[in-house]
C-alpha cells in the first residue's frame, strides 16, 4: 500500500513537469500548409496580393517592425524605436548581426536603400504613399536609422509593419519575384509553378533559437473539398484558412484535427454606391441597415464562425469601437424610414456579387431575402473578379456589391470621394486628417474611433461581419496563430508536438 | 515518301498555319477587350494610379493593339516566346513542365479507356440484346451520366481518405519520385478514362455491329474461317476507324481540358495553369497556352488521319 502511495505521489509530482515538457517547443520536423491561391510572384514589394504576403512575409522577408498574433507592433529588424516629442522623427535601432540568406549583412544603409527604393522613379510598389511622407533618412552609424517625416503620420509604424516594407538585399534583389532573398527564419528552396513553394531553415538566422521547423511547404489547392481530402489523407498538415465554414463544424469534431476561429482584419461589407439612386439618400441606407439581421447572416453564411462589425474596422485592429448596436434589426422601422425617404412601396435594385468569393454570393442571397420583407427587391448578379474590378471598382457601374476589404488600417478609403463607394463627406475627411496627425495613443483612439462612428451613422455601406481566421490544423501543430490581425502565415514559432 | 503524301502533308501544314493564325488573332483580341486590367489585378484594388501606370508601362500594356500583337507574334515566331507576368519565367518552360503532368495523364486516361472499352464493346456486339450486352449498355449509360469530377471525388473518398491507399492529390515530380508520380496519376487517369470508356464502348459496339452485317464478313464466315479470325482480323480493323476518330478527339480534349480533374487532384498540369492564369490575368500565359492547345488538337487529328491509312489501305492520302 505504502509503495502504491509513493508511486501515485511520484506520478503527481511528475505530472506538471511532464506537462511543461510537452509544452516546450522542440526543433525539427516539416510542415505542409495549404493555401487556395498561388502567389503571383514572390516579391512583396511589387504586389499587394495577399497570397504573396501570406507565403513570404515573416517567413522569408522581415520588416523593421513586426506584428504579433495579438495585433501588437513588436521589434522586427529594429530592436526598438523612439519617436521625437513632435511625433515627426522616428529613430530605429537596428538589430546587429543580421544576415541575408545570400550572406550580405543587413544594416542602416540597406534599410535606407529599401525605404528609398519604394518611391524611386518608376516604382511598382503598390503603396509608394506609405513611404512618400519621409522627408529625410539619416544613418549616423551602421545600426541607427533616423527617419524624419514631413508631417505627423499616425500610421507610419503600421505601414513599416506591412509586407510592402520588406527589407530586400541590395545585391540580388532584382530576381526577388522568382528567387526571393531575405533575412527571415526560412530561406527559399524552390517554387514548383502551379503546385508549391518550399523553404528550409536559415541556419544563420539572427535568433539562434528560431525557427523550430526544418522545412515549410506551401501547397496551392484552390478547391475546398480537395483541401479537406488532402488533410484527411495526411498530405497536408494545415489548411491556412478554410473557405467553407460549413466544413469546419465537422472537422472540429474530429480528434485528429483542431479548428481555430480567431478574428482577422478583413471586413465583409455590402458596398453601396452612394451616388446611385436611391442609395444617395441617407434614409434609404439607414433603412437597409435596420432591415439587415447581421446575426442571421453570420449564422446562415458563416455557420456562426464570424464576429459582427458595425463599421469599417474589425475587432482585431487597435482602436476598434463596437458599433454593432447602432442599427438593431427592426424591419418596421426600416419600412417607416423608406416611406419617409419617398419609397413607401420599396424599390428594385441589383446586387452584383463576386462569384469567386463564396461569402459574397451567399450573403447576397440572405440579404435579398431580408430586404424583400421591407419591400426592396434585390436581383443578384454574379460576376467574375476581373469584371468586378473593371466595372464596379473602376467604373462604379453598380448599386450594391458584397466584398471583403482585407487591408489593415484602410478606413482612409472613405476620405476619397472618388473611391467606388462614392462617399463624399467633409466631416469625415476632417476627422480622418486629425486622426492621421494624432501625436499620441489617446488622440489616435479618439479620432480613429470618431472615423468609425461617422461612417456607421451615415450607413455608407452595409457592415456585415469580419472574416474569421479559421485555420484547421493537425492536433500536433503548435504555435499557429489563432487571430490573423495582419496578412501573414508566420511560421517562425510553429512546432510539432510529439 | 510518295508525291501524294508530300502534297497531303503540305496541304495539312498550310491549314495548320492558317488555323493557328486565326486562333492567335481571336485569342489576342478577346483578351484585349476582356474587362479586368492586369495591372490592377496584380497590384490590388488600393494601388495608387502612379504605380498602376508604371506597371502598365513595364508590362507593355500601354502600347496599341497592333503593336502588342505583332510583338507577341514576332516573339513566338522567333522562338523567344513570352514571359509570364506572375511566374517570372518563360511561358515555354511553364508549358513544358505542366505538359510533363498533363501529357502522361492524358495518355494514361486514353489507355484506361481503350483497355476497358474495346473488349467490352466487342463482347457486347457479340452478345447483342442478350443479358451481357444489356448489362454493358446499362453501365455505359451510367458512365455517360456521371460527371468526371464526381467520380474523381468518389475515388478520393474511398481510396485516399477511407482506405489511405493513395494520396488525395498532388504530384511529386518525375525526377523526385518516378513511381510516386505514376501513382499520383493513377486515380485521375482512372476517373478520366472510365468516363471516356463509356462512350467508346458504345461506339465500338455499334461500329462492330455494323461491320458484322457487311457482305465480306458473311463471305469470310462462308469460306469457313474461325469466328475469332473473322472478328479480330476482318471485322475489328474496319470497326476501329470511327473509334479512332473519337479517340483522337478525346486525346486532344484531354490535353486541353483536364482542368476540372486537375483541380480536384491539384495536379500542376496545363489545365490548371491556364485556369489560374485567366483568373490572375497573366495574359502572356493564357495566349501561348491557348495557341498551344489549338496546335495540339490539330496535330492529334492530323496523326489520326494518318493512322486511318495504315488501318484501312483503301483510304489514300489524296
Amino acid at each position: 500500500m505504502k509503495k502504491f502511495f509513493f508511486f501515485i505521489l511520484a506520478l503527481t509530482l511528475m505530472l506538471p513537469a511532464y506537462a511543461a515538457l510537452a509544452d516546450t517547443p522542440v526543433k525539427g520536423g516539416s510542415l505542409v500548409i495549404s493555401k487556395p491561391a498561388e502567389p503571383p510572384g514572390l516579391d512583396p514589394t511589387a504586389n499587394t496580393a495577399a497570397a504573396i504576403d501570406r507565403v513570404v512575409w515573416s517567413n522569408l522577408f522581415e520588416t523593421l517592425v513586426k506584428v504579433n498574433d495579438k495585433g501588437h507592433f513588436i521589434p522586427g529588424l529594429a530592436e526598438k524605436w523612439d519617436v521625437s516629442p513632435d511625433g515627426k522623427v522616428y529613430t530605429f535601432h537596428l538589430r546587429r548581426g543580421v544576415k541575408f540568406h545570400n550572406g550580405e549583412p543587413f544594416n542602416a544603409q540597406v534599410a535606407k536603400w529599401n525605404l528609398e527604393r519604394a518611391v524611386r522613379e518608376g516604382t511598382v510598389n503598390p503603396h509608394p504613399e506609405y513611404f512618400r511622407g519621409i522627408a529625410k533618412i539619416d544613418t549616423p552609424d551602421d545600426y541607427t536609422l533616423v527617419t524624419a517625416l514631413k508631417e505627423v503620420d499616425a500610421l507610419f509604424i503600421a505601414h513599416m509593419a506591412e509586407g510592402d516594407a520588406s527589407m530586400l538585399p541590395m545585391k540580388g534583389y532584382e530576381k526577388t519575384k522568382s528567387h526571393p532573398i531575405g533575412t527571415g527564419p526560412f530561406k527559399f528552396l524552390k517554387w514548383v509553378r502551379g503546385d508549391r513553394v518550399e523553404m528550409v531553415r536559415f541556419e544563420d538566422y539572427w535568433n539562434p533559437k528560431l525557427p523550430y521547423l526544418d522545412k515549410v511547404t506551401f501547397r496551392f489547392i484552390p478547391d475546398p473539398s480537395a483541401q479537406i481530402a488532402a488533410l484527411k489523407s495526411g498530405d497536408i498538415d494545415v489548411i491556412g484558412r478554410m473557405i467553407s465554414p460549413e466544413m469546419a463544424k465537422d472537422l472540429a469534431k474530429d480528434k485528429r484535427f483542431k479548428v481555430l476561429a480567431g478574428s482577422t482584419n478583413s471586413e465583409v461589407i455590402m458596398s453601396t454606391n452612394n451616388k446611385a439612386k436611391p442609395f444617395d439618400n441617407k434614409l434609404v441606407r439607414q433603412a437597409m441597415a435596420y432591415a439587415i439581421d447581421r446575426k442571421m447572416i453570420i449564422n446562415l453564411v458563416m455557420f456562426g464562425y464570424a464576429p459582427p462589425i458595425g463599421s469599417h474596422w474589425s475587432p482585431a485592429t487597435p482602436y476598434y469601437v463596437d458599433l454593432t448596436g447602432m442599427y438593431p434589426y427592426n424591419p418596421v422601422k426600416a419600412k417607416k424610414l423608406l416611406a419617409k425617404a419617398g419609397y413607401p412601396k420599396g424599390f428594385e435594385a441589383v446586387l452584383k456579387a463576386s462569384a469567386k468569393h463564396v461569402y459574397s454570393v451567399r450573403s447576397g442571397e440572405v440579404i435579398a431575402d431580408m430586404l424583400s420583407k421591407v419591400g426592396i427587391k434585390l436581383n443578384i448578379e454574379k460576376i467574375e473578379w476581373g469584371q468586378w474590378i473593371e466595372r464596379i471598382f473602376k467604373k462604379k457601374e453598380y448599386q450594391l456589391t458584397i466584398i471583403g476589404h482585407s487591408e489593415a488600417w484602410d478606413i482612409g478609403i472613405y476620405a476619397n470621394p472618388d473611391y467606388y463607394f462614392q462617399y463624399d463627406s467633409q466631416e469625415f475627411r476632417d476627422v480622418y486628417g486629425k486622426a492621421l496627425k494624432a501625436p499620441n495613443e489617446a488622440e489616435k483612439a479618439k479620432w480613429f474611433g470618431r472615423c468609425q462612428e461617422i461612417i456607421a451613422e451615415d450607413a455608407v455601406n452595409g457592415y456585415l461581419f469580419s472574416l474569421p481566421s479559421l485555420p484547421v490544423l493537425k492536433a500536433g501543430v503548435m504555435g499557429w496563430w489563432e487571430n490573423y490581425p495582419t496578412i501573414v502565415h508566420d511560421c517562425t514559432q510553429v512546432w510539432w508536438k510529439r | 515518301m510518295t508525291k501524294a503524301m508530300t502534297r497531303y502533308l503540305i496541304k495539312k501544314l498550310i491549314t495548320l498555319i492558317i488555323l493557328l493564325f486565326l486562333v492567335s488573332i481571336t485569342v489576342f483580341s478577346v483578351l484585349f477587350v476582356l474587362p479586368g486590367d492586369p495591372a490592377q489585378i496584380i497590384l490590388g484594388i488600393n494601388a495608387t494610379p502612379e504605380t498602376l501606370a508604371n506597371l502598365r508601362a513595364e508590362l507593355g500594356l500601354d502600347k496599341s493593339f497592333w503593336l502588342q500583337y505583332t510583338e507577341w507574334i514576332g516573339n513566338t515566331l522567333t522562338g523567344r516566346g513570352s514571359w509570364s507576368i506572375n511566374y517570372d519565367m518563360p511561358v515555354y518552360d511553364l508549358i513544358i513542365s505542366s505538359l510533363a503532368v498533363t501529357g502522361p495523364l492524358a495518355l494514361l486516361a486514353i489507355f484506361v479507356a481503350v483497355i476497358i472499352s474495346v473488349p467490352l464493346g466487342i463482347y457486347a456486339a457479340r452478345h447483342q440484346n442478350r443479358p451481357g450486352d444489356v448489362g454493358v449498355m446499362f453501365f455505359t449509360q451510367l458512365g455517360l451520366a456521371t460527371p468526371e469530377f464526381w467520380l474523381g471525388i468518389l475515388l478520393i473518398l474511398l481510396l485516399s481518405v477511407h482506405w489511405g491507399l493513395f494520396s488525395a492529390g498532388s504530384f511529386p515530380g518525375w525526377s523526385v519520385d518516378f513511381w510516386g508520380s505514376v501513382k499520383a496519376l493513377l486515380l485521375p487517369a482512372l476517373a478520366l478514362g472510365v468516363i471516356r470508356a463509356s462512350i467508346l464502348t458504345r461506339l465500338t459496339r455499334s461500329s462492330m455491329l455494323e461491320v458484322l452485317q457487311e457482305d465480306y464478313i458473311r463471305t469470310a464466315r462462308a469460306k469457313g474461317l474461325k469466328e475469332r479470325t473473322v472478328l479480330y482480323v476482318h471485322a475489328l480493323r474496319n470497326a476501329l476507324i470511327p473509334v479512332l476518330t473519337i479517340l483522337g478527339l478525346q486525346l486532344g480534349q484531354l490535353i486541353a481540358g483536364a482542368i476540372i480533374i486537375e483541380n480536384v487532384y491539384y495536379l500542376p498540369g496545363l489545365g490548371r495553369l491556364v485556369f489560374q492564369a485567366i483568373g490572375q490575368r497573366d495574359l502572356p500565359v493564357v495566349r501561348e497556352i491557348v495557341l498551344f492547345m489549338a496546335a495540339a488538337v490539330i496535330l492529334v487529328n492530323f496523326f489520326v488521319d494518318l493512322t486511318y491509312a495504315s488501318i484501312d489501305p483503301r483510304i489514300r492520302l489524296e
